[in-house]
Parts: C-alpha cells; structure tokens; sequence
C-alpha cells in the first residue's frame, strides 16, 4: 500500500493487513467499548451489544458494514493530511454568471478563506455547480485538499465530467460504492457522503451536494461523516434547495450561517403547487379508469403535445397507471420507470430524445434529471413516501427552461397532508425573497444577465 | 423489526390459528418477500445421496461417481441459488454475523429431526477464524455461543479455501481433517456432521471417511444448501 492512500483517511485493516504499514502510521480503536456503550468510531453509530457481538466478547459494526467490517478484531490506520500537492490547477472554465450568481459565488469564496460553515439555500435550477467555481480556484491555487460529496451517487456522476471540464489539469478522484477503481490520493474528490466514513480530518474545504437527499436527511450518522471527514479548521458548505429541519435548526443555534440564491439562472419565480383532493384516485385506477379531472388534464396534453412527468408513491402502482391512461388515451406514447428498472437510463434517454411524450415514475427521478418545459403532475402526493424535500424537488422538475419558465405543478391528494403544506411554504418563501431581490435589481441586467 | 436482508419493516399478523394454539410468538426476522427467494427442498423427492433438489429420489449423476456403500448420506434444506449466494456473501465474507439468525431456526430443527447419537460441525481453519471471528455453522446453532456444547471441532490443515477451486482440484483434495475424539465417543454412533453448503461433496465426505474408520455406525451430512 502506498503511503499516500492513508493521507487524511482511517482505513479499516487487521493486525495481519496492517504489519506492512509505514512506522509513522497512527492507529485509532476503531470500535470503543466502555461498559455497556458500545460506539463505531467509523461511522460513530451506537450498537447494540445484542445486535454487534461476535463470539468471544468481540463487537463488530453492522451499520457501515458494506465499507468493509469495521470490529473489535480490527482497528483503523491513519496518516494526517500532509496537502502533498505540487501542482497548482487552474479553473478553464469560460461560462458567464448572473449577477445574483456572482454575489453568492463572493459570499462561498469567502466563507472557504475565512474556513466557515455555511448552507447556501438555491432554488431548484439556479445553477448552484458554477458558483462554487471562483471558490474551488481559489482554493485549489493554495494546495488545499477540496472535496464534494453527495448523497447521491447519480449527482456525484453527473458533477465528475463537469468539474474536470472546468478544472482540467487538476486531479480528481471519484469514488462511490460501484466504482472499482482503486483509490488515489487527490487534491480534489468527488464521492458520496458514504464514502466519507473513510476519511479522517482530510478536507480545508467540504462541499455536500443536495444534503437534503435521502438518505441524509434521515441520518444522524452522515453529519458524523461529515465533521469527521473535513479538518477541524475546515471550512464546509452545505448546498440545498429544500433544507431539512435539523439544517434549519443550525442556522438557528448559529452553528451555521445561511444565504440565499432565491432566483433561478432565468429570474423567473419558482412554479407554485396546485393541489386537488381527489381521495379515491387509486381506487379509480385499479379499475382500470382515469379520474375525470386527470383524464380531461391529459387529453389537453394529446391535443397541445405538451410533455409531462406524472409521478406515483410506489412502483407497485406504475403498470396500472400506464394501462388506465393506454385505455382512455390510446395515442399518448409513454413509458414508466423507476430505480431498479433495468432500463433506466435507456428511457430516461428515450424522454430527452422527444421520442415519448411523458414517463410515469416513482421519486428518483426528483433531482437531478432536467427535462426542458415539462409540466409535473404527482398522484398521491400526500403519501408519507414523498418527503417534503422530494416534493418540493418534484415541482422544481417544472420551469427550468429559458423558452418555457412556467409550467403546471398539480398534486392529486388524498388530503392536505403536512409535506405538501411544507412544500408550499418553502416555495412560498424563496418566491417571496426572489420577488424582492429581483425589485431590487436594475432592470438591465435581469434580462441580459446569463 | 427491520428485515434482516432487505430492511423493510416486517408486519407482524396475530392469526387466529396461532392465537388459539397458545405457542409463544417468534418474531420473523426477514419479510416474506425475501423468504419467498430461498427455495426449500423437497426432502421425499431429494437426492437420496447429496440431497439435491430432484423430482425423483434417484442417486444424481454426481452422487453415483462415489462409492455407494459407504453408510453416508446428504440432507439439505435449500437449494444454493442466488437468494442463497447473496445471504452466504453478506453473512460469511462479508461477516455480518447477524444473519446467523435467518437459518437458525430452520437448522436447528432440521437437527432435532435427525436425532444423532453426535453432533460435529466443519471448523474453519484458525486464520478464517480469527479475521472472521465465527464459524458461520456454529452461528446458526449457538446463538452467539463460541461452541455449541458437546461438539468438538476438528482441526483442519491450511491451504487454498474450497472456494477458490475447481471442482476437479477439490475432488483431488487430501483428507483435511483429524478427529479431537476418544474412540469410544465415536464407535457404534450415529454422527451427524453439519456444514454450510454441499458442494462436490467432497469436504463433508472427508470428515464421514475419518469418523466411519474410526468406527461410527452411520454418518448423516446437514447443509443448509446444495
Ligand atoms: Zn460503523
Ligand atoms: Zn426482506
Ligand atoms: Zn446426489
């Protein structure tokens, strides 16, 4: 192993593994038992005892487990972050931003060199990746270790190309759970929150993307990842469009500072929700039936070609949407797909390529995938399997274009449950602070400014 | 309670049946959904040599290259198939010792079943033992115990794990095991000997061969899969 692969990392080794190391390696107990307090210091969960014990006394962690067993019969190896860097990447990146977007990439750049902790707040498609640009140059330029991370593996895909577009001759290490690909000692990576378990005080600068994202939100454990993994005088920055409670509840308690990018890339205002009770929508469906409201909707959509997104709570539901709308409306072209579906992308691609008008689907497609003047229409959105992050992810799908910044956003609930009320309220609010900001600007440059 | 392969919440029903017949509740430990995956074999209708999943009880192509009069047979409880793969990678390389409890219940009984004058389980050799830190048969008997008591493990010589091989190189395997017994605890008994999966038969027949010279009546193999 080479030295450089333990830099600012706690990997997990046995005795036997670790007899090859270098002598100025450090080795951290990697499950700390005191009592009955049995703690992971990897993923800082507290076990179980009845849940953890091997034979003989011995603890192991199930909770972060598919990085390799983490237990008593093994401890973490550790070299402190040397920044062994010699070279010094230049940004090539050659776009334009707007002026709110120049403000808020000021205020990242400066919360990076002050090493603060900071959310910024940006509203579905305002263009968040191009901001962090002056900042990551900045950094970069001074041979600090930057990493972004996501709790989605399809964003840290998708953000890999466009920062090595950007930052051409840096080096960048992408690593998530199905890249095989050995490990290499970068100045900057780009890795789910996961994958931030491997890493000790690593990090001057830690960028988590879309840190609202399931599985995050609900996971005590990854903001353990995350403070383990950036450097004790690191700065960090939280990037979201819908922030959960508890990231509210730090800005709150001033463990955090916040700003705000209410305004998408096209000044327009986000798309508000439309709600209609309809409590029996699934009842309709299985029968084989449209609801009359739904099926009026989608006959305008056969005649005016408009294409749409139309979301369900399960995958289970997908096949008797597709076949109540092929009965009622036998020339709308469409296809489902959810996270599993082995097909994914192909329809995904199939959906941007114009050659269907619609897809039924399930939440993954919520973030992320950008389809150009759609409108959006969620069937059970009350149902508990859309969050109100997912929601509010949901009807941001709407508007991302130049030529079509509006859309329909129609919800189809059972009742006017708490996620969706939420959903309006963040939508609600982000309008309201767009509203002023854009007041406030000189009229020029909110037309010409891209 | 989350299931222990899929982590979705298992539902618990109450059934009447099982109100009325006054036996204490055993939580499930995965869904049904991932139960449903693991294929049972029909033991009537098995191999009656490997205990292979057949439609017929006929000695399988396999089973009538080996000597026949040997007092040994087979008995296992599911077949190896990719439900089965996934749960020995997660519960045996990958260590997640907690899965012991899937089969626990279905081995144990299995056992009771077989009624053996001796129970022996294949040990692991000392290295697997101490990265491991179980014997993944003695985890579905024991509960968490080291050993289950009154078995005794065999020691067993190092080399290339039985994974690793070919079926051709694991036939040609020299006998692997010594036995940790007085031969009086083992003459005129009928000794059950359990491991976790019958592949070519030959690891467990090894252990049969040391146990049947050293003059045990019968040997019967348990695996949970084949
Ligand atoms: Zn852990
Ligand atoms: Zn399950
Ligand atoms: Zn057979």
């Amino acid at each position: 192993m080479k030295k450089s692969e333990l830099y600012g990392r706690q990997l997990c080794l046995t005795p036997r593994e670790a007899a090859t190391l270098p002598a100025d390696v450090q080795k951290i107990t990697g499950i700390q038992v005191s009592g009955t307090r049995i703690q992971c210091m990897r993923c800082g969960e507290f076990l179980n005892p009845r849940e953890a014990q091997l034979p003989n006394n011995q603890y192991y962690c199930y909770a972060c487990l598919n990085l390799g067993r983490n237990s008593t019969l093994t401890s973490l190896y550790h070299i402190p972050e040397p920044n062994d860097f010699p070279q010094r990447p230049t940004c090539s990146w050659q776009g334009q931003l707007t002026v709110q977007q120049r403000t808020c990439a000021q205020r990242v750049r400066e919360n990076f060199e002050h090493r603060h902790r900071h959310l910024l707040w940006a509203v579905t498609g305002a263009g968040k990746t191009e901001m962090l640009f002056p900042g990551l140059t900045w950094a970069l330029q001074r041979g600090l270790r930057c990493a972004l991370a996501s709790p989605r593996v399809d964003v840290c895909l998708e953000l890999a190309p466009r920062l090595q577009a950007a930052f051409v001759d840096a080096e960048i290490a992408l690593l998530h759970g199905r890249n095989p690909a050995p490990y290499r000692y970068c100045q900057l990576t780009i890795c789910t929150t996961h994958q931030l378990l491997r890493f000790r005080h690593a990090f001057d600068v830690l960028i988590i993307d879309e840190v609202d994202a399931f599985p995050f939100a609900a996971n005590p454990r990854l903001y353990y990842a995350v403070n383990q993994a950036v450097k004790p005088h690191g700065a960090l920055l939280y990037l979201t469009a819908t922030p959960s409670q508890e990231l509210l509840r730090q800005v709150r308690r001033g463990d955090l500072e916040i700003s705000y990018l209410p305004l998408r890339f096209h000044q327009h205002l986000l798309p508000m929700i439309k709600v209609t009770l309809q409590p029996h929508w699934w009842q309709v469906i299985k029968r084989g039936q449209l609801p009359n409201r739904l099926r009026r909707q989608l006959a305008r959509y056969q005649q005016t070609q408009q294409r749409f997104l139309l979301f369900v709570p399960q995958v289970a539901q997908l096949a008797a949407v597709q076949a109540a709308i092929q009965r009622a409306l036998p020339a709308l072209r469409g296809l489902t797909v959810h996270a599993t579906d082995p097909d994914r992308l192909a329809k995904v691609q199939q959906m941007r390529d114009q050659r269907v008008q619609f897809l039924i689907t399930t939440t993954i497609l919520e973030r992320g995938v950008t389809f150009p003047g759609i409108d959006v229409i969620v069937l059970g959105a009350d149902d508990p399997l859309f969050s109100t992050a997912a929601l509010v992810q949901i009807a941001g799908r709407v508007g991302r274009s130049r030529e079509r910044p509006t859309g329909l956003v129609w919800f189809l609930a059972a009742s006017h449950a708490r996620t969706i009320k939420r959903a309006q309220r963040q939508i609600r609010l982000v309008n309201r602070k767009g509203r002023r900001l854009r007041d406030a600007m000189p009229v020029v440059s909110t037309i010409d400014s891209k | 309670m989350q299931c222990l392969l899929c982590q979705r919440l298992i539902q618990s029903k109450f059934s009447l049946p099982w109100l009325l017949s006054w036996r204490p509740f055993t939580r499930p430990v995965v869904c049904a959904v991932c139960w449903q995956r693991f294929k049972r074999i029909e033991r009537r209708t098995a191999c009656p040599g490997c205990g292979r999943d057949q439609t017929v009880p006929r000695l399988c192509p396999d089973c009538q290259r080996w000597p026949a009069e040997r007092p040994f047979h087979n008995v296992a409880l599911f077949t190896y198939n990719d439900a089965m793969r996934a749960y020995f990678q997660q519960y045996k390389f990958h260590g997640d010792y907690r899965l012991r409890r899937v089969f626990e219940g279905t081995m144990q009984t299995a056992l009771h079943q077989l009624n053996g004058d001796l129970v022996l389980i294949i040990p692991v050799t000392p290295s697997t033992l101490l990265s491991r830190g179980f014997n993944q048969v003695s985890g579905w008997l024991s509960d968490g115990l080291n050993q289950p008591r009154g078995l005794q493990t065999l020691a067993r010589e190092k080399g290339v794990p039985q994974s690793k091989k070919v079926r051709q190189d694991r036939l040609r395997t020299p006998q692997p095991f010594m036995l940790a017994l007085a031969a009086e605890q083992i003459q005129g008994k009928r000794v059950v000997v359990i491991d976790d999966i019958y592949t070519t038969g030959r690891t467990i027949r090894h252990a049969a061969d040391l146990l049947l010279e050293s003059g045990a009546k019968s040997v019967t193999g348990l695996t949970l899969a084949r």
